[in-house]
């Protein structure tokens, strides 16, 4: 990492913060942001609601969250604790926000950190992955927004089902999941082959399983066939 | 029938992107000052902003892909509020799914139900938000208890447990392509046997995408191509859901659409 000269820096009230207050003032920054995200993120169910005049049966929502929820929030809980060191106090309130940690914000914050030569759990560490996942987090939101506006006339004519992209856009699990997979089956293929195995041989029998229920069941049998793995001394 | 991409959508997914962003800006300003502060060079930090803006370029392209995918069902807007925040692939994608077979529906049928359309809504949110709970009240908390921690757990076992995480929610959407019962279609040009249930199409087209991205992988660590490597991932996804559309009009009709679970 490279320093500037002192008297650029002088002046500057963030140099008056200790390292303990400097992390205290992002922790309020952060609380306060994530609740009002919180807050959007709750408005938009509420809203659409209001505005069709319709509300689900909360039986209906409990039903659906009943798949899910139990694996999301153990997830939340893990991801939690996993990307605590590696992400520092305001890169963590960021990429919580917005998001896409494991494919994008952490391999983000990690290349910028070897790239600016500064290590996690330092000072520079913790200016620099707040500056990267910002960065990362303003150009997939606006990336988003854009190709929607973009899209959004045209995609009528993309997806319907006489379409010629019709059945690209049938494939696009297989598609994505497989490349999004292929990493990580070539690099940990002691890891992967059981489960794969396994599931596919539970949906030869019962094909109707749907992904909601096999992601437990996978993400359960990977780790408890990695845990054993390691404890065998395979890995 | 309902319109989910009216203008009162939109609005409410302008308002949640702004605050989005300003949160991104704010906190970029604030880590900015501090780098300069501890002294930090400002090519330093120009590198890290450019870099980081083109990393980031190619994985948004799946998330975008993911939002175009969902939208065949959701309409744009929902799938582009909830990629927005918090939102990551998988996990829209399965919330969506669990929502939609409660109701008898499918990622692969346009949601026409008003009711329907807000119960993925409120799913897919609830689904997503406890980060968003927990990380105000317990990250403080935690950053002191992980520091202790740190260095206990074996640094390979903790690798070893979030790959298999995240490969036991991979293989879920990987077996079904593989073995997976599909809600079969019935399709003006392609007939009533094109569903999305696996078969030929489903196999080929996760076969192209692994292959594409193995070989692209290869290819960008044995030349050192850097770009490359950032963008093998959308590359291959396109490439394989091109595969998918060369299948369906160059192959005959029951092999390309041939589904072996229905």
């Amino acid at each position: 990492m490279k320093k500037q000269s002192a008297s650029e820096g002088k002046g500057l009230k963030h140099l008056d913060l200790s390292p303990a207050q400097y992390n205290s003032r992002m922790h309020l920054y952060g609380r306060v942001s994530t609740l009002l995200a919180l807050a959007a993120l709750l408005m938009v169910p509420t809203s659409f609601c209001l505005y069709l005049g319709v509300w689900p049966k909360a039986s209906g929502i409990f039903a659906g969250l009943a798949k899910v929820a139990p694996l999301f929030y153990a997830t939340a809980i893990v991801e939690m604790v996993a990307y605590t060191p590696l992400l520092g106090t305001g890169g963590m309130y960021l990429s919580f926000v917005t998001g896409n940690i494991s494919n994008l914000k952490l391999p983000c914050a990690l290349a910028a950190m070897d790239g600016a030569k500064v290590k996690p759990n330092s000072e520079e560490g913790e200016v620099i992955t707040t500056i990267s996942i910002a960065v990362s987090s303003i150009v997939t939101t606006v990336i988003i927004a854009v190709c929607v506006l973009l899209f959004k006339p045209f995609l009528p004519y993309l997806t319907r089902d006489d379409s010629v992209f019709a059945p690209a856009f049938r494939q696009v699990i297989p598609a994505l999941f497989g490349a999004l997979g292929a990493t990580y089956f070539a690099k940990n293929w002691k890891i992967s082959v059981l489960p794969i195995a396994a599931l596919v041989i539970l949906l030869v029998f019962s094909g109707g399983i749907p992904a909601g229920t096999l992601v437990p069941i996978g993400v359960v049998l990977s780790i408890a066939w990695a845990l054993l793995l390691w404890k065998l001394k395979k890995l | 029938m309902f319109d989910s991409e009216n203008g009162f959508f939109m609005l409410i997914g302008g308002v949640v992107v702004a605050v989005v962003l300003g949160q991104s800006i704010f906190f970029l300003i604030k880590a900015y000052r501090r780098a300069l502060a501890l002294g930090i060079e400002r090519a330093t930090l120009r590198g890290t902003i450019v870099s980081s803006a083109l990393f980031t370029i190619a994985p948004s392209l799946a998330i975008v892909a993911t939002v175009l995918a969902l939208a065949n069902a959701l309409g744009i807007i929902l799938p582009w509020i909830r990629l927005s925040v918090i939102g990551n692939i998988s996990q829209e994608t399965t919330a969506a799914t669990a929502a939609l077979e409660t109701v008898g529906g499918t990622l692969s049928q346009k949601v026409t139900d008003p009711e329907a359309f807000t119960l993925v809504a409120w799913v897919m949110t609830l689904g997503s938000c406890m980060p968003l709970i927990l990380l105000p009240l317990f990250l403080k908390k935690l950053q002191g208890g992980v520091n202790k921690a740190e260095g206990k757990i074996p640094a390979s076992l903790v690798d070893a447990l979030s790959a298999a995480a995240f490969i036991g929610l991979i293989a879920a959407f990987v077996s079904r392509s593989i073995a997976g019962k599909g809600a079969a279609g019935d399709n003006p040009l392609y007939g009533a046997s094109f569903g999305d249930g696996a078969g030929v199409m489903s196999v080929v087209t996760l076969l192209a995408s692994v292959v594409c991205m193995l070989i692209l992988q290869r290819i960008a660590e044995k030349k050192h191509i850097r770009w490359l490597e950032t963008f093998a991932m959308p590359i291959s996804m396109f490439f394989a859901m091109g595969v998918a559309i060369l299948m369906a009009q160059v192959l005959p009709e029951n092999i390309a659409f041939l589904e072996w679970r229905g």
